[in-house]
């Protein structure tokens, strides 16, 4: 076809991939469950469409109609993902192919993205900016919001980083993938687990005679196993299918009782 | 204390923007550090606020949009909670138990929007088919307008318009009751925790779990970098090793075709 000549013509500027990048922050602003993020993320590209695709009103049309199709990545890393199908838009690289690799991407750069952003990052952000703030430090909401507008700002190096691996970017994450999650997951448990530990409290009150239950005798087996305990037993009853709302519900409703009942 | 017109508004033009932030999820100032911060801020109580944000933010830790369910709203019980502490004077840990009911409101709002907008991609599909993009950039624009106007309505209402009553129930409440939602302050994390562990916990990814936990329950120090740099550790160990097995299973491979090509049975070895 006539792509030896398209290859030559370049469209797009440093600036338009800086703007891509930017404008991926309304990945999710046309949310709806039936496509997820399909609507914002065909919306925040349709600017460098148009510059590509100039006056070919076909062309165009294809590209917003394929990418209205369903999509559900991670927000903080869609940048790389969209600069990366941007170049290959802007070689005019067979629909398929692109359609294809986006259909191939989004999904485990959602996981990656979440194992890092919303399993890592965040509990050990919003753990230790929250322990400076609940000493009244106002440092700790100011460390947090300067590490998130870092994180914002990331996406614009993150679109001109797609953008410029072109294909080659795809070897280097699916060649990587299963690593990059697993490492991830690793350091994610392990704060978890350090969260369970200082985060969740529950604490008995009751006494047999003068013997504490909480002070005498389980502080002295293993401090914190019931917070511990209590989670695993929401974690198995998460995995009988119980839906989070009610577990909220029902965690609410016991905690009440026991007030009541002063076991608590 | 009492919340005068101007703070009340003051709160709903920072619920919108909060609000919207937690729609899209780019700069993370729905998270209750920073909402309880500036609401602290609004009601010229900014200690409150910071104080308030750190408990919330830890109350919220583990509730996290990713496991594919949507968690009570963070910003509104940001907000809310500096509002009830601030009105009632309980303290903030016993504001955010008494937060979560508003919470808990925006979080239905929100779920029955993501259905409801489901409406809407036929438009953007239609618009698509024309390259019409005028009209396609006019749905992000009507959901992010209606998700404003939805913010905007329940902070202003709860905070500003229906104060009274709210602070009435509070004085209402008996001891026991109050004590019942600080002690659901502290179980609630649990919930958000076991629902990661759900997405995440392999039976191999138990000993690092464990080792997180026993190491926070034995390390006397305010916050959780202890056991992070643990984890850092360990994932490079794994990194390192993972990366050698690949190296050394290719190897294998290679030698294995060598063999079978070579047809010798002795360096089978």
């Amino acid at each position: 076809m006539a792509s030896s000549t398209q290859d030559t013509d370049k469209k797009l500027t440093k600036h338009d991939i800086t703007m891509l990048g930017l404008r991926s922050a309304f990945l999710q602003s046309a949310f709806s469950y039936e496509r997820m993020q399909a609507g914002g993320w065909a919306w925040s590209q349709v600017p460098t469409w148009k510059k590509i695709f100039g006056s070919d009103k076909k062309a165009l049309s294809e590209a917003m109609q394929d990418n209205m199709e369903f999509i559900n990545t991670s927000p903080p890393l869609v940048s790389i993902l969209m600069g990366l199908l941007t170049s290959l838009e802007e070689k005019r690289v067979d629909r398929q192919t692109i359609r294809g690799l986006k259909n191939g991407l989004f999904g485990p750069m959602a996981g990656i993205g979440d194992a890092i952003y919303w399993f890592t990052l965040m509990p050990i952000v919003g753990g230790i900016s929250a322990s400076f703030a609940s000493k009244g430090n106002i440092l700790g909401p100011i460390i947090f919001f300067i590490v998130y507008i870092g994180i914002f700002l990331c996406r614009i190096p993150f679109a001109h980083l797609g953008y410029n691996l072109g294909v080659k970017a795809i070897d280097v994450i699916q060649d990587n993938s299963e690593i990059i999650a697993r490492v991830a997951t690793i350091m994610g448990l392990t704060v978890i687990g350090a969260l369970i530990s200082s985060y969740v409290s529950l604490s008995l009150k009751v006494k047999i005679g003068t013997v504490s239950l909480q002070k005498d005798f389980l502080d002295k087996v293993f401090p914190n196993i019931l917070p511990l305990a209590f989670t695993f037993f929401l974690y198995w009853l998460l995995k009988k299918k119980v839906s989070p709302i009610v577990l909220i519900g029902v965690v609410f409703v016991l905690c009440i009782l026991c007030s009541f009942l002063g076991i608590m | 204390m009492s919340i005068t017109l101007a703070q009340g508004l003051g709160l709903a033009i920072f619920a919108v923007l909060a609000g919207l932030d937690s729609w899209l999820e780019v700069f993370y100032i729905f998270r209750p550090i920073i909402s309880c911060t500036i609401a602290g801020l609004i009601l010229g109580d900014l200690r409150l606020g910071v104080i308030a944000g750190g408990l919330t933010e830890l109350a919220f830790a583990g509730l996290t949009p990713a496991g594919g369910t949507q968690p009570p709203n963070p910003a509104v019980c940001g907000i809310m909670t500096v509002v009830i502490a601030h009105t009632t004077n309980v303290a903030p840990a016993t504001a955010i138990g008494l937060s979560l009911p508003f919470a808990m409101l925006m979080q239905y709002i929100l779920l029955m929007f993501y259905s409801i907008f489901s409406v809407f991609m036929p438009v953007m599909d239609k618009a698509a088919k024309e390259a019409d993009t005028k009209k396609f950039s006019s749905v992000p624009f009507l959901i992010m307008g209606i998700v404003s106007i939805a913010f905007f309505v329940v902070i202003f209402l709860s905070s500003y318009a229906a104060q009274a009553p709210m602070a009435a129930l509070v004085k209402a409440m008996p001891a026991w009751l109050i004590h019942g939602f600080e002690l659901a302050g502290g179980a609630l994390p649990a919930v958000g925790f076991a629902m990661l562990l759900k997405v995440l916990l392999r039976v191999e990814y138990v000993p690092y779990l464990l080792l997180g936990f026993v190491v926070a329950c034995f390390i006397n120090f305010s916050n959780v970098l202890p056991a992070a740099v643990i984890g850092i550790v360990f994932a490079m160990i794994e990194f390192f090793r993972d990366k050698k097995n690949k190296k050394l299973q290719e190897q294998i491979d290679e030698m294995k075709e060598a063999g079978i090509s070579g047809g010798g049975e002795e360096d089978g070895i």
